[in-house]
């Protein structure tokens, strides 16, 4: 491969899929931990329900055939890769015979709509804040560090719960809840988009506080490192102005920051999931909720499935973009050191 | 030793932790023994609020708030205790060898935690909590913990990386150490605090992580937690309700727990990494 | 030929968290004149590169000048604010090339681009083209490949980091060039060629005077007009070069030459001492004669009492010891 950086993305391109692999496998092989038949289990549960007993008994034979429990472990596996490249999740449990994969695929915009604007704006105003507080330094900085160690350290869903109990609760500001009023049927409407903006905002708040204040903290650490080296003192030496060196100070402390952005995706996974379900937000958050409580297993496999897939997406993406940005690791690849 | 506590007490952030972290501490573990009752036990009307018998409350079962918020804090504190030392530890050793040895275990042991880094965690606990037959504490604690432990071991490595290159390291290999020694006796005093702050940030993150878990419905079987008791909250229609004596305090425990643990690993920071000291 | 620069007396200490003070520069009067290249010497931990960073103007906290002055045409450069510090004095009368010149040079920004930033910082009316005009020239005429300005500094050897931050930290033809350790990291043939640039730096009257500090006494030898040993943050003895080399007066400066190896004819039949003892502790120096606890002239009751002042025993050699004269206040 004569271009350098094809070079890097390959290697990186490797490196994800075998991520993938791992994820995949480790998403096949941990719920088949679990003791005794599941499948047994479910049918179980539901005859308590008063279904008819031929209903369950076509149940339980569907879903053995479809789990293949029957099967040794290997060809499952096999079966299950081959599953899931053609995108066949599965059927759920609890909203037989729904598919899991249209499930997730009604769920998976509303959360990809509430979390990438979320993270990508806390990422944005967080660096901006941080930054600013490094360079003004002084009470402002005490001030704004002082918050953003407050707001970092609150789990997302608890400020959730606060902004929910509060403003919509009490002060009724905002909808109790939910991607959109009860009852409406989702359309390309002006109405219907202000009413779902109406209900975004809560839950948006509740994590882009969290991610500015989190990333503020970081970025500040950054540049105060960044504003006591060698280079910046050099330039100083040289007479050059403070704005400048503000300018070269960022643009160093902004690339461990990048890094940062794709890590931001995975851990704030999570408390996202959750906020979501405070919410009822109908995002695969409050899929998952639901499903585990019903023990839904195909369900909960999808969603940890996709939840993997996209912040490996997303990873990987930013991992680019580094490449592009940073001239040291372009030189890395490019083997001049 | 002595005149690194006196620098962490002039830190007004850990202070702030310390202090705020102790209060947290008492009520945790004097609490239950001032005040065995039973958490479980119904007591009251459903979802009444705060008054002279019960001083926060009882929930939609009937049971004492005040006594889960006890009962729930040390449940919590122990699982993220839990937790921080499991992680702390795998990381540590993964992390030290990995840096020490160099070569080819390095990148292997790398590699492996590089791939766990990318893997969101929350995926992996999804599983494994609901692959497991029983759910106590400890046990929750011990599946936090081992998957919690990759940013411990690559930031363990990093650091000992670069100590591997100071002189008394040659010295003491040529004395004849082995490697096992040499990491023991060598490397790991000099990151001493390095370790600790690391164990404080896997202490908070343990917290959160279970009360996600326990939101999430996979929190500890026949145990309150304060996860535990949101995750009812949320059941249960509590927010909407508008009772909140049932989310409301153990939400302030939680992010006072974590913002005091945070706040320490903060005015930590301050004093073992003095670049970061503004004067 | 006047001065550039006169330190009278300054002081400089670092303060540290716990509220004590170590004195890096105690009492230091020097001055740099014109057309020279001085040297200043000594033990790591004597204080020389702290001089430098006041000289210099790089005083940041932990550092703090506590008193002194620093004149040069007749103003104590020392109480300018910071802007006229930035525009007039800073780069374009006294510049640094600094300790680790390899850490000086953002890693992210090409050398062209850095070049042009300094450049116009100075001159903003000039166009970005002249900028990168007069730099290739500039590193041309001092026979720096001008593909070094294309570079990153990664992509950069030690040695060539090195020259490329003197050429560039004499950019504004400073008339004072203080150099730290500028030859500390490099291996002997990079060494020899960071001096021969200083030299015709020099010699092209780019600059007028370089102030050279080093810990490696050998390379003042061929180079240096007058050599200042420091020890302890104080001047103990300056003189020109040969005298401090092959004479030196103090029992320091003695023992300090008679250290170090040099390959030169006759340095078979020399003996090598090391000096006994260690260097001493900044916070609290010994009383009197910083020196006095390792000398093997120590006069008791005189060298534990007072600080020997620095006198002139000879035109242009300054000494700072009792056995030279000083006791009593005599001059």
């Amino acid at each position: 491969m004569k271009n350098p950086f094809a070079r890097y993305l390959l290697q990186k391109l490797v490196w994800y899929i075998l991520a993938f692999f791992v994820a995949v496998s480790l998403n096949f092989i941990l719920p088949r931990l679990i003791p005794g038949n599941p499948v047994a289990v479910i049918v179980n549960q539901m005859a308590t329900g008063g279904v008819q007993s031929d209903t369950l008994e076509r149940l339980y034979s569907t879903y053995m055939k479809e789990f293949g429990l029957d099967k040794p472990l290997y060809v499952q596996y096999f079966n299950y890769l081959r599953n899931i490249l053609h995108l066949n999740l599965g059927t759920s449990f609890m909203l037989y015979p729904g598919k899991v994969k249209d499930l997730i695929g009604r769920a998976l915009p509303w959360t990809i709509g509430l979390q990438v604007p979320a993270i990508l704006s806390g990422w944005i105003l967080g660096n901006l804040l941080g930054a600013f507080s490094a360079y003004k330094g002084g009470k402002f900085d005490s001030v704004a560090f002082t918050l953003s160690l407050v707001f970092s350290n609150i789990p997302y869903y608890c400020l959730a719960i606060v902004f929910l109990y509060l403003l919509a609760v009490r002060f009724g500001i905002f909808p109790v809840g939910g991607g959109y009023s009860f009852g409406t049927v989702p359309t390309l409407s002006w109405r219907f988009i202000t009413d779902a903006i109406h209900h975004y905002i809560l839950p948006y708040l509740s994590m882009v506080l969290v991610a500015i204040g989190g990333q503020a903290i970081g970025m500040r650490e950054m540049s105060i490192y960044e504003l006591t080296s060698d280079y910046v003192n050099y330039a100083k030496n040289l007479g050059i102005r403070d704005e400048r060196i503000i300018r070269y100070v960022f643009k160093n402390a902004m690339l461990p920051q990048i890094t940062g952005l794709a890590i931001s995706f995975g851990t704030m996974m999570g408390g996202a999931l959750v906020t979501e379900s405070v919410f009822s937000y109908p995002g695969v958050g409050s899929l998952l909720f639901t499903a585990i409580r019903q023990s839904d297993y195909p369900l909960i496999q999808g969603c940890t499935l996709i939840i993997t897939v996209a912040v490996l997406t997303a990873n990987f993406l930013v991992e680019i973009a580094y490449g592009f940005i940073d001239p040291r690791i372009r030189a890395v690849q490019l083997g001049e050191r | 030793m002595k005149d690194i506590i006196i620098l962490l007490f002039r830190s007004k952030r850990f202070i702030v932790g310390f202090v705020l972290f102790l209060g947290v501490l008492s009520f945790a573990l004097i609490g239950p023994v001032v005040n065995p009752k039973n958490p479980f036990q119904m007591v009251g009307g459903l979802f009444s609020p705060p008054s002279d018998k019960f001083i926060l409350g009882t929930d939609n079962l009937g049971r004492d708030v005040f006594t889960q918020l006890m009962y729930g804090t040390r449940t919590s504190l122990l699982i993220g205790c839990t937790a921080g030392v499991i992680a702390t530890s795998i990381g540590v050793t993964i992390g030290s060898i990995a840096g020490y040895k160099g070569g080819i275990v390095e990148e292997i042991l790398m590699g492996i935690t590089n791939v766990f880094i990318t893997i969101p965690s929350i995926v992996i606990l999804i599983l494994l909590s609901i692959a497991i037959k029983t759910r106590s504490a400890i046990v929750m604690g011990l599946v936090i913990g081992i998957t919690a432990w990759p940013w411990t071991a690559r930031a363990v490595r990093a650091q000992t990386s670069s100590l591997k290159t100071r002189e008394h390291i040659d010295i003491a290999r040529i004395t004849g150490f082995s490697s096992l020694e040499m990491i023991i006796w060598e490397i790991l005093p000099y990151m001493f605090s390095y370790i600790f702050m690391a164990f404080i940030l896997q202490f908070s993150g343990g917290i959160l992580n279970e009360a996600t878990l326990s939101m999430l419905g996979l929190g500890p079987f026949q145990t309150v937690s304060l996860g535990v008791m949101l995750h009812w909250a949320l059941l249960w229609e509590a927010v909407r309700t508008g009772a909140w004596w049932a989310f409301i305090p153990p939400v302030i425990c939680l992010s006072m727990t974590t913002f005091s643990l945070m706040s320490m690993n903060s005015g930590m920071d301050e004093v073992f990494n003095p670049r970061l000291r503004r004067s | 030929m006047g001065n550039l620069l006169t330190a009278v007396n300054l002081r400089a200490y670092y303060r540290t968290v716990q509220g004590e003070e170590i004195k890096a520069v105690d009492d230091v009067s020097i001055e740099v004149r014109e057309g020279e290249v001085l040297g200043i010497a000594g033990e790591s931990g004597c204080g020389k590169s702290t001089l430098a960073s006041v000289l210099a103007f790089t005083v940041i906290p932990p550092l703090y000048v506590v008193s002194g002055e620093v004149r040069a045409n007749g103003t104590n450069i020392l109480a300018l604010d910071r802007e006229t510090l930035r525009r007039e004095i800073k780069g374009k009368y006294i510049s640094i090339v600094p300790q680790g010149a390899m850490n000086s040079l953002n890693p992210t920004l090409r050398i062209r681009n850095f070049v042009v930033d300094v450049l116009k910082e100075h001159f903003p009316e000039i166009s970005k083209e002249e900028a990168l005009q007069r730099a290739r020239e500039r590193f041309e005429a001092l026979s720096l490949p001008p593909r070094i300005l294309d570079a990153y500094p990664h992509q950069l050897s030690g040695g060539m980091k090195q020259r490329t931050v003197t050429v560039i930290s004499t950019l504004l033809n400073p008339k004072v060039l203080i150099a730290d350790e500028p030859t500390s990291a490099l291996d002997v043939s990079s060494q020899k060629i960071v001096i021969k640039l200083l030299v015709e730096l020099l010699r092209r009257q780019i600059i007028k005077s370089v102030v050279f500090i080093t810990h490696e006494l050998p390379l003042l030898r061929h180079f240096a007009d007058r050599i200042a040993i420091m020890y302890a943050g104080k001047i103990v003895e300056v003189g020109p070069m040969e005298d401090i080399i092959f004479n030196p007066l103090h029992p320091y400066s003695k023992l300090l030459m008679s250290s170090v190896l040099v390959p030169e004819k006759g340095i078979k039949s020399k003996k090598i001492e090391a000096i006994p003892g260690v260097p001493p502790n900044l916070k609290n120096p010994p009383p009197g004669c910083r020196f006095h606890p390792r000398c093997p002239s120590y006069i008791e009751g005189v060298c534990n009492t007072a600080v020997p002042p620095l006198i002139e025993i000879k035109p242009n050699h300054k000494i700072s010891c009792f056995l030279y004269g000083g006791k009593d206040g005599e001059s």
